[in-house]
């Protein structure tokens, strides 16, 4: 019996965690591919130390990766020819000279806020990386879903979008633990996307 | 062994000890079945390069491309070629040094010095300048391929669509340059071709010899074409520029001027100035990842003797569609050639006209094998023929098997 209710109240503790956060546009459509952390966060899980912004057929994979301040990034090269990835962004500045497989040294993301990865010798190639203060963040699905392992009390989450017009500022959420679904509208219009349709041939533009 | 020849053996087995170097490269084998008419290679008026008196195993591509790091921001290029026809030959068909610095600018620039193609074709986007379409060029890119070639300076300025948050990118391309005097030599005497020989520096094209060299105003012209030779001490000039749609849609419009003084004249090589410009466009579009279409025309003049004894025009365009279904390519293009005389020289006819009709298919094995085949049919009426004994009119076709390897 006890055991039962021991039983029961994890899951009751682990339910009463998991917070659903849905991210809409200003028409209400779900926005996949949002980027939602809690600002200020402490850690509750041990961060993973593995992570990894790959280029992979002439693209950034992920496209976005969110990391927790202090993160090692490594940017391995699954294609067969050189890239050169660079940062000029303020919060961090770095360029991986012409390389295969994978550089000796990951780079290491002490500073919050957003990287923008390019690669010198494909110049449409564009990725971000989200320095972000705390280890509770996700990534919106389909969707427009990500689930939240919250503490209780009310929070102040942040979400952010490359297609935001600044790309520097996240809009803010005041959000309380008391539902354990919320719905948040973005308060800017979504830039247009960009969509790129390059193949093998386009390597030696 | 020639200072190209041994330039090239530096390069490759020098400089890579220097910096860090990358390469990669392509051998093509082709079973050819060639045509009667003997290949323009061996003054016949044959316009492939491979003709039945040739019908063989040939090796059809050889090709080197080497990417040599020389610090941050400089960076060498070459690419090297065998050809075992006319007869066997090594040489370069690009090498330039190109200065590239990474810049916290959105706009990005570049600069290349040497010698280069003006990246005026969609269809060969391949590293060395080939085609993943058809083994055999387009009339206008056989013609860049054979007699076209900037030694010089090219600066160009690129706005990427990514650093404006746009879906459209530019590029322009400014280039001066020496060499390229004898340039339209071939349209003129011989017409368009269709192949895929690319010139190396330094090497000479041979043409069946027109009638009209018996005559005394081009008794000081020889048998052959030098294309990229400086005969007048002019700079010529290209401009370019490309717009890009999402990598779906490709332009790209360049402007030409070799510069040539008409009446210059290298009396040791028997090569004159010719005065050629022209107009290229070229449009790629990709209907979704499987189908594209290219398209690209060009359009020019070009002018011999001090007073322009020899005067054309020059016109062609293709029209090329290519599927790819899971490893397999399938290719068909069309094309139309001209050229037109307006000068008064009656006993030097250059008229000429042509249409073809271009398939492949190409097959990827692996990463490194792919096998193909092609057929091609080629209609031509050049007015100098019947002086040599020819008909005005011929009709061609070649086939040929090809199995490439690539590294």
């Amino acid at each position: 019996m006890i055991r039962i209710t021991l039983l029961l109240l994890l899951l009751f503790s682990q339910a009463l965690l998991a917070q659903q956060i849905q991210i809409v546009d200003k028409q209400n459509q779900p926005v996949k591919n949002a980027v939602v952390w809690l600002k200020g966060s402490q850690q509750l899980t041990l961060p993973d130390t593995h992570y990894t912004m790959s280029q992979q057929e002439r693209a950034f994979v992920p496209h976005v990766l969110v990391v927790p301040k202090g993160a090692n990034v490594e940017f391995p090269n699954l294609d067969s020819i050189m890239h050169h990835v660079y940062s000029f962004s303020k919060t961090k500045q770095f360029e991986l000279k012409l390389y295969h497989d994978k550089p000796e040294q990951p780079i290491n993301f002490a500073q919050t806020g957003v990287v923008e990865l390019g690669c010198n010798i494909h110049d449409w190639m564009l990725g971000y990386i989200v320095v972000v203060d705390g280890t509770v963040f996700g990534q919106t699905d389909k969707q427009g879903i990500v689930n939240l392992p919250l503490p209780e009390g009310p929070h102040i989450l942040a979400v952010w979008h490359d297609r935001f017009n600044d790309i520097s500022s996240p809009e803010t959420i005041e959000i309380s633990t008391s539902n354990s679904q919320f719905s948040y509208k973005l308060k800017q219009t979504l830039l247009p996307k960009l969509e790129l349709n390059n193949d093998e041939f386009d390597d030696y533009e | 062994m020639n200072n190209w020849q041994a330039l090239a053996l530096v390069s490759v087995l020098g400089l890579p000890a220097l910096a860090f170097a990358e390469h990669d490269g392509l051998v093509t084998v082709t079973a050819v079945r060639g045509d009667q008419l003997l290949s323009y290679q061996r003054e016949g008026i044959g316009l492939y390069r491979y003709d039945q008196e040739h019908d063989a195993l040939v090796i059809s591509q050889a090709m080197l491309s080497s990417r040599f790091e020389l610090s941050r921001d400089w960076s060498a290029h070459t690419v090297l070629n065998a050809h075992p026809d006319p007869e066997l030959t090594v040489g370069f068909s690009q090498a330039y040094l190109q200065y590239q610095p990474l810049t916290a600018s959105r706009y990005k620039w570049a600069v290349k010095a040497g010698g280069f193609y003006p990246k005026m074709s969609l269809e060969n986007p391949q590293s060395g300048w080939i085609s993943p379409y058809n083994y055999t060029n387009s009339a206008i890119n056989t013609w860049i391929g054979e007699e076209v070639r900037a030694f010089g300076l090219e600066a160009s300025i690129k706005r990427p669509g990514r650093q404006f948050r746009s879906n459209h990118s530019f590029e322009g391309f400014a280039s001066v340059f020496k060499g390229n005097d004898p340039a339209g030599t071939l349209l003129s005497w011989r017409g368009f071709a269709m192949h895929d020989r690319q010139t190396t520096f330094n090497e000479q094209i041979d043409f069946a010899i027109p009638y009209s060299f018996e005559w005394a105003q081009l008794d000081k012209q020889a048998d052959y074409v030098e294309p990229f030779e400086e005969v007048d001490g002019r700079f010529g000039y290209y401009l370019g520029m490309h717009w890009d749609y999402q990598k779906r849609s490709q332009f790209r419009v360049y402007y030409y001027d070799n510069n040539g003084d008409p009446g210059a004249l290298n009396t040791r090589t028997g090569q004159y100035a010719w005065d050629t410009r022209f107009l290229s466009a070229a449009w790629l579009y990709k209907f979704n990842q499987q189908t594209r279409i290219i398209v690209q025309m060009l359009d020019g003049k070009t002018a011999m003797g001090k007073y322009r004894g020899i005067d054309n025009d020059f016109y062609s365009h293709f029209v090329l569609l290519s599927h790819k279904l899971d490893q397999h390519r399938l290719t068909i293009r069309y094309d139309y050639f001209k050229v037109s005389d307006h000068d008064d020289w009656q006993f030097d006819p250059n008229q000429s006209r042509g249409e073809a009709l271009t398939a492949s298919w190409r097959y990827q094995l692996s990463n490194k094998w792919q096998v193909g085949a092609e057929y091609s049919v080629l209609s031509s009426d050049a007015q100098n023929r019947p002086g040599m004994g020819f008909n005005e009119h011929n009709s061609q076709q070649q086939f040929q098997l090809s199995a490439g390897w690539q590294f």
